[in-house]
Formats: C-alpha cells, sequence, structure tokens
C-alpha cells in the first residue's frame, strides 16, 4: 500500500462523510464534487485513464454542476434544518450502514490473490483498448444507453414542463380558491 | 299405514298451525285441530275393530326398529288418549277464545296428542322415548303458554327439569336393557324375558331406572313437585296434559313392561310402596289447597298413586282401568273448573266462591257428578276401578292387608276432600263480586260427554260374577299374573265397606265444610296442607340452592374462559396495532427497514 | 486490490448513511450519487485485480447510467416542489397506515 492510497483514501472518505453530514446543501454538494475528482486520481492510479477522464468531464463536470443548478433553483441551500420527526434514524442508520460495511468487508476477506502487475494486460484503460471492447462484446450495451439516454432526455424535458404537467390541486384547496374568487368580486 | 295416520294428522295439524295459524280467524283452528284428532280418534276404533296393525322400520338404529304397534293395550290407551283429547280440543274453542295465541294453542296441543299417540304406539322402547320426551317439551310449551307472566315460565321450567330428571332414569335403563338383550323391541324384549328360564341380575336395575322415569313423568313422590306449579297453564292443558294423559304414560310405561316387572318382586314392592306414600301425600295435600286447580292437581297426584299401587302388586288391568275412568273424572273436574274460572272472569280462589249451583246449573251438575265419581261414591265409575285396586291389594302376598287398609283410608280422605271441592265452590253463598255467567255450549257439551262417561264408564269392567270386559281385551298384551279370587262374599262384603267408607266421607265432607268454623287442629294441620308440607321449601334449601350455586361457580369459569378468548383474540388486535406503526408513510423509514432486509440477506448470503 | 475494495465498501456504507438520515430529496440523490461512485471503484478494483477491461466498461455504463438517471431525477424533484413548495421527504407521508 503506497502512500498515495493511503492520503487518497483518507481523502475519499473525509469528502464523503462531509457530503452526508454538512447542512449547506451547497457546501454538500461541493464536498462531492471533491470525492469524484479524487476518486478520478484514484482510477488514473488503477489504469483506467478513460474513465478517469470521463469521471471528471461527466460526473464532476456535468452531473454535479445540475445538481448545484436544481439546489439554487429551488432555493434549498439550507434545506435540511428544522424539526426531524424521526429522530431515531440517524443512530440507526449509522448502525445499519455500520452492519452493511462489515458483511461487505467479511465477504471480501473470502477473496484469492491479486495478479502480480506484470499479468495485466489493461493497457493503461487507454481509449483504444476500452473501445475495443465496447464496440466489440459490448456493443448491444451501447445502443441501449444511447436509448437510455434519449428517454432520459424526453423525461426530462416532459417533467418540467409548467403548462402541460400542472400539479393537481387537492379539491379543498380548488374549493378554497373558488370561494376567495367569490369573496373578492 | 293407518297406523302411521294417527300420529301424522295431528303433527300435520301442528306444522300448518303453526305457520299458518296466525291468518286464520277464530274459531278456524281450533276446529281444525279438533277435526284432526277426532279424525285420530276414528282411525284409533278402526284399527281396534280390524284387530290390531303395526308398522315398522327395520334396523332404523343398529338393532332396533322404528315401529309403531296397535295391540289391545296400545289400542285401548289410544282411545282414551284421542277420544278425551277431541273432547278437550272442542272444550278449548270455548275456553281460549279472544286469547292472542288461539292458534298457537291449538297448534301446541295436535303437537301433543302427535307425541302422546307416538309414545302409546310404540313398539320399541327409543320411540317410546321420543314420544316422552316430545310430550314433555309439549307440557312446557302449553304450561308457560302464557309465557309474558314470569310465574308461568318459571312453572313450565320446573316441570320441565324436574321430568329431565326422570328421563335420566329412562335412558340409562334403555341402556342397560339394550346391553343385556342387544334389543330395545317390546315384542322381543318380552320373548326373551317370558321364555329363558334364568333372567340376569341387572335386570332389577333396569326396571328400577325405567321405573324412575315413571317417577318423574307421573309425578310420584319425590318427583311430583311440578304438577301443582303447571297449574299455571290453561285449563284445558291441565285436564288434557295434566289429568287424564300425560301424567298417565309412566303407569302406561310400567303396564308395557309388565313382562319385566312381573318377575321383579322387590322392583315391583318399591313401586306399590311409592304409589301409596304418593296417594296419601296427594289426598292430605289436597285437604288444605285454596286453589280450585290446586285441588285438583293434588287429586291428581293421589288418583296416580292408586295406580302405581295398582301395577306394583300385579293388577296392570287394573291400573289402566283406572287410567280411563280417573281421564273421565279428573277431565270433567277440570273442565267444570274451567267453567266456574271463566265464568268468574278468571277467579281461582276457592274463598271468593261459594253458592254457585243457582248461577251455573249445567256446570254445578258436572262438578257434582265429578266430585261424586272422584270420592268413590258408590255405582259410579271412580266407585268400581278404585274398589277394583284395594281389592287387589288384599291378595297381595306381602303385607297386602297393610296396603288394604292404607288404601281404604287415603279413599276416605279422597271422599273428604272432594266433597270440600264441590262444597266451598257451588254450596254455600257467593263470597266474591264477579258476575257469574254460565258457559256456552261449546263448552258444556264435551263436559256433557265427559259426565257420561265418569258416570258409566265403570261399568264395563265389574267384580265377579258380574261381566268384566277389560281384563280379557288387555290380557294379551299384559303379563300374566297369577291372581287370588276372593270368595265371593268377601268381595262383595270389601265393596259394600268401600261404599260405606266412601259415604262417610262425603258425608263428613259436607257436615265440617258447609258448617261453622272449623277445629283449631284442623286449621293448624290446613296451613301445613296448603303448603303441601313445605317439600318445595325443602328441595330448595337441599337441591336448588346448591345447584345456583354451582351454577355461579361455573359461570365464573366460563367467564374466565370467555376472558381467555377474548385475550388471545385481542392479542392479534393487538400485534396489528403495534405493526400498522411501520406504515407511517416515511419514506425514510421504509428506507431504513429495506437496508435492514438487505443486510439481513448479505449475512446469509454471506454466512452460507 | 483489497484495499479499494474495503475503501469502496466504506464509501457505500457512508452512502447508505446518507440516503437514510437526510431529509431534503437532493441530498438523498447526492448520497445515491456516492454510492453509485463506489459501486464503480468496485468494479475499477476488480478490473486491476483480474486483469481484464471489462470492468472499467461497466463503470463506463454506470456513469452514462447515473448521468440519465440524474436529469429525470431532478425532474421529478422539481415537479414535487412546484406541487407541494416543499423538498422534505417527511411531507410526502400519506401512504401512512
Amino acid at each position: 500500500m503506497s502512500a498515495f492510497d493511503l492520503i487518497a483514501g483518507v481523502l475519499l472518505v473525509a469528502s464523503a462523510l462531509a457530503a452526508v453530514t454538512l447542512k449547506n446543501a451547497v457546501h454538500a454538494g461541493l464536498a462531492l464534487v471533491g470525492n469524484f475528482l479524487v476518486l478520478a486520481t484514484v482510477y488514473f492510479a488503477l489504469e483506467a485513464q478513460f474513465l478517469g477522464w470521463i469521471q471528471i468531464i461527466v460526473y464532476a463536470g456535468a452531473v454535479m454542476v445540475l445538481f448545484l443548478f436544481v439546489i439554487m433553483l429551488l432555493f434549498d441551500a439550507k434545506a435540511d434544518v428544522g424539526l426531524d420527526p424521526l429522530p431515531w434514524l440517524r443512530p440507526v442508520g449509522a448502525a445499519l450502514a455500520a452492519g452493511f460495511f462489515l458483511v461487505l468487508a467479511y465477504a471480501y476477506s473470502g477473496l484469492g490473490p491479486v495478479h502480480p502487475l506484470a499479468d495485466i494486460k489493461l493497457a493503461g484503460g487507454l481509449p483504444a483498448a476500452i473501445g475495443e471492447r465496447l464496440y466489440g462484446p459490448w456493443l448491444f450495451v451501447v445502443l441501449l444507453i444511447a436509448v437510455l439516454l434519449f428517454a432520459a432526455t424526453l423525461a426530462a424535458v416532459v417533467l418540467v414542463q409548467p403548462g402541460v404537467r400542472g400539479a393537481r390541486k387537492k379539491p379543498q384547496v380548488l374549493e378554497r380558491e373558488r370561494e376567495l374568487e367569490e369573496v373578492g368580486r | 299405514m293407518l297406523l302411521l295416520l294417527i300420529v301424522l294428522l295431528p303433527l300435520l295439524g301442528f306444522v300448518f298451525l303453526g305457520l299458518f295459524g296466525k291468518r286464520l280467524r277464530e274459531p278456524a283452528p281450533g276446529v281444525l285441530a279438533s277435526v284432526l284428532v277426532g279424525l285420530s280418534f276414528l282411525l284409533v276404533v278402526t284399527s281396534l275393530l280390524g284387530g290390531g296393525a303395526s308398522w315398522e322400520i327395520a334396523d332404523w338404529l343398529p338393532g332396533i326398529p322404528f315401529s309403531f304397534v296397535l295391540d289391545p293395550l296400545s289400542g285401548y290407551m289410544g282411545l282414551v288418549v284421542t277420544g278425551i283429547g277431541f273432547l278437550i280440543h272442542v272444550y278449548a274453542i270455548g275456553y281460549m277464545h279472544g286469547d292472542a295465541g288461539f292458534s298457537r294453542f291449538f297448534a301446541y296441543l295436535n303437537f301433543f296428542i302427535a307425541m302422546m299417540m307416538t309414545l302409546v304406539l310404540a313398539g320399541s322402547y327409543p320411540v317410546m322415548f321420543i314420544g316422552w320426551e316430545g310430550v314433555g317439551l309439549a307440557s312446557f310449551l302449553l304450561i308457560g303458554f302464557w309465557y309474558t307472566e314470569r310465574k308461568n315460565a318459571d312453572s313450565a321450567r320446573k316441570a320441565f327439569i324436574t321430568n329431565r330428571i326422570g328421563d335420566l332414569g329412562f335412558l340409562l335403563g334403555m341402556a342397560l336393557l339394550y346391553s343385556l338383550f342387544g334389543t330395545l323391541s317390546i315384542g322381543e324384549l318380552r320373548e326373551a324375558i317370558e321364555t329363558s328360564a334364568v333372567l340376569p341380575l341387572a335386570l332389577g336395575t333396569a326396571g328400577l331406572l325405567l321405573f324412575v322415569g315413571a317417577v318423574g313423568k307421573s309425578a310420584q313422590v319425590p318427583l311430583m313437585v311440578w304438577l301443582p306449579d303447571a297449574m299455571a297453564g290453561p285449563t284445558p292443558v291441565s285436564a288434557l296434559i295434566h289429568a287424564a294423559t300425560m301424567v298417565t304414560a309412566g303407569v302406561y310405561l310400567i303396564a308395557r313392561s309388565s313382562f319385566l316387572y312381573a318377575n321383579l318382586q322387590d322392583v315391583s314392592y318399591a313401586i306399590a310402596v311409592i304409589g301409596l306414600v304418593t296417594a296419601a301425600y296427594g289426598a292430605l295435600s289436597a285437604l288444605g289447597q285454596w286453589d280450585i286447580k290446586k285441588i285438583v292437581a293434588y287429586s291428581t297426584i293421589s288418583q296416580l298413586g292408586y295406580m302405581f299401587l295398582a301395577v306394583g302388586v300385579g293388577a296392570y288391568w287394573i291400573a289402566m282401568f283406572h287410567v280411563m275412568t280417573h281421564a273421565f273424572y279428573k277431565a270433567l273436574l277440570f273442565m267444570a273448573s274451567g267453567s266456574v274460572i271463566h265464568a268468574l272472569g278468571g277467579e281461582q280462589d276457592v274463598r271468593k266462591m261459594g253458592g254457585l249451583k243457582k248461577h251455573l246449573p249445567r256446570t254445578h251438575l258436572h262438578g257434582l257428578l265429578g266430585a261424586l265419581s272422584l270420592a268413590g261414591f258408590p255405582l259410579l265409575a271412580g266407585f268400581w276401578s278404585k274398589d277394583a285396586i284395594i281389592t287387589a291389594t288384599l291378595s297381595y302376598p306381602f303385607g297386602g292387608t297393610g296396603f288394604y287398609v292404607a288404601g281404604l283410608a287415603v279413599a276416605f280422605l279422597t271422599a273428604v276432600y272432594a266433597m270440600r271441592w264441590y262444597a266451598l265452590v257451588f254450596l254455600g253463598e257467593y263470597k266474591g263480586d264477579a258476575h257469574p255467567h254460565e258457559a256456552p255450549p261449546v263448552m258444556t257439551l264435551p263436559n256433557d260427554v265427559l259426565a257420561v262417561g265418569a258416570v258409566l264408564a265403570g261399568f264395563l269392567a265389574l267384580p265377579e260374577p258380574l261381566w268384566n270386559l277389560i281384563e280379557p281385551f288387555l290380557a294379551p298384551a299384559l303379563a300374566h299374573v297369577e291372581v287370588h279370587h276372593l270368595a265371593l262374599a268377601l268381595e262383595w262384603g270389601l265393596i259394600a265397606l268401600s261404599a260405606l267408607v266412601a259415604l262417610a266421607g262425603l258425608y263428613l265432607g259436607y257436615l265440617a265444610f258447609t258448617r261453622g268454623p272449623l277445629p283449631a287442629w284442623y286449621r293448624a294441620f290446613q296451613t301445613w296442607s296448603s303448603e303441601a308440607f313445605y317439600v318445595d321449601r325443602v328441595y330448595n334449601v337441599l337441591i336448588v340452592g346448591p345447584l345456583k350455586e354451582l351454577a355461579l361457580v361455573l359461570a365464573l369459569f366460563d367467564g374466565f374462559l370467555d376472558t381467555l378468548f377474548t385475550a388471545a383474540a385481542g392479542s392479534s388486535a393487538w400485534l396489528g396495532e403495534r405493526l400498522v406503526r411501520l406504515q407511517s408513510g416515511y419514506v425514510r423509514a421504509y428506507g431504513a427497514l429495506m437496508v435492514l432486509g438487505l443486510v439481513a440477506v448479505l449475512v446469509w448470503g454471506v454466512l452460507r | 486490490m483489497s484495499y479499494y475494495l474495503l475503501l469502496s465498501a466504506l464509501l457505500f456504507a457512508i452512502g447508505l448513511f446518507g440516503v437514510l438520515s437526510r431529509r431534503t430529496a437532493i441530498l438523498i440523490f447526492m448520497s445515491i450519487e456516492l454510492m453509485l461512485n463506489a459501486a464503480n471503484l468496485a468494479f475499477v478494483a476488480f478490473a486491476r485485480g483480474s486483469g481484464q477491461l471489462d470492468g472499467q466498461v461497466m463503470a463506463l455504463v454506470v456513469i452514462a447510467l447515473a448521468a440519465a438517471e440524474v436529469a429525470v431525477g431532478l425532474g421529478i424533484i422539481v415537479a414535487v416542489f412546484r406541487a407541494r413548495s416543499s423538498t422534505s421527504v417527511d411531507d410526502l407521508a400519506e401512504l401512512r397506515g
């Protein structure tokens, strides 16, 4: 385990913890961005260069930006405050997460040893190598992803249409509005 | 087939009147019911003239056939039941006029006749038991006919429960007989017992148990307490069920089983003793009653005792003879009482009667004839049959003289209380405030017929050397018993003695109850007698009270069981309430539960 | 490799905790992204460990999927916000028993 592994590990865990505990949503989002960037460096270290770049461009650069856009749009920066109706969920959740980690750790402990570096044929995870796999045995998956992205785009556009998909108001609300109209007239 | 109709016609009447009676106007239900019973009577006559009949479903229960048999004994009894039943039905049309339950009454009466005929015609004991229970049920329904009064419902229940004690004896007796002989058909049992040389030891127990059943149904000591309370029912019910027919079912049972009792000396002795005790108890209690119907009720208990005395000493045909004469004059007495009650608008207390001879001439005649017949006035029906009984006791080998003297003494008392009844109701001055009016013809005509019977029925069986039609008629159906015939002179001498005793009793009664106040010792006795010597209170303390306490304790257990079950059911409700909280609606909670499940599955997967 | 595997498990657990304890839809979503990335790390670690590129290809697919999912998910969040003027998940509690 090299120094890099250690530092990367610490940074990853720290930023993750920050992302799940910070009260200010923007701060949490930024912590998550940091997490993704460190993760990208880890990918580079693990001989997945193409993936690392994609991680930076797509995840940190597009997805998180999108998140921050929506946070700003909904004025949600200080949202995670106020009375918590389920206060028991924090400790219970922590316990469950810890339990989960332990189980997984136990599962992983039964795995065999790793190939020495000399036998690895990853070719550094460069686009050429990845491309050969993608447009080879994984072609069908690529096509499916294309369809998926298209569908997602459509869905996102449809979802945020104001007039076409207006919010249905509760009957009491409609009733009240009608009454107010009567009074106003 | 005709035999079935005898039972089915009144049964159909019951069903029809029960379902549709409300839609018929008076007096249609009564007329219909009477006609059906009348038809049954004619069918019995026809079958008898045809020499008897039988009908059977073999192997109804394993080894036991469902059979009806019309032989001399059942035909004779059937004539009494349907004949007197018919007259009482007609009488009831008038008596129950205006009652809200008119059709229900006749439905129940028809049901009673159907069940009684089942009992009478039964060729095997289980069939008789069906009829036995059925008449018990009819009695319950009819005693408590005006059920809105608490007292009536209680009396009905008392009758039913007391009968039940007897029924247990009957059932056990049947079971014992079945285990001994493997059959409960009367014909087969008779053959088995009469032809076998050695009889099983348990036969005595069986006979005793069957007799217990008779004790319950026929109101013998100690189960006689229900009969006076049964007077809470309408008078036609008292006349039909508690005088003429149902209460004689016990006598009929013993007579039917005469082949059994003829071999059981000890049991027969016990029967005779109990009969005598009952006769004495009934007579003594009748002397102090103030209710017109209760006097007659205790008289019935007393006369039933005489019948059991007769079967106890082996004089089976004489008991049946007494059944018939008693049916005539007792029904007459009840119905005359009913006419009196009807005339006075419901008054039943004898102290508010008197002097009704002028107001109710026809009823007076009926009452007089009935009372005289009961008392044993010479040449009337009651005289011949009662005399036959006490004469028969003389030739009984085990203490016959004692039975004779006691029987004669009770006969004297009978005359006294009969005259008391007559004098308090019809003689002297009227002490009440109602306006007595004579009963309508529909009520007086049946009484006329009964009066004729009460006078003349005795002439069917006269002592030697005169004719006796009944003994030879019934002989084939009864057990053959060796009879000591007394010397002719002695016999007629004793008859004259009975006549004297009866006349003396009547005269004494006349003197005592039409003159001034009675002596103090008598009045003290009368208080005891009017409470029937406190037997009811003793039973309440000894038996009814403890049973009620037991019932309360058991009710506690029952409540405990209920609580247990409610708790068990409630626990699932409790569980549900707890589990419902999981459905909080909070997505995060659901998420937590999902993660919990995930971890659990992973643990299981990893550990495998 | 096992070090990175454990790391991925830890990150996944942290993300799980975040999903359960956050009360705003957006922050829950961010925790889900964290979990997805942890899974990606595991894929890449395995690819490195076994010398095959398929793990990395899978991770690529996951990233694409995540992108699509974010688009739709945020659209839903915006729509819900418009209907209820609140992003607190606890307000969506009408399926209660």
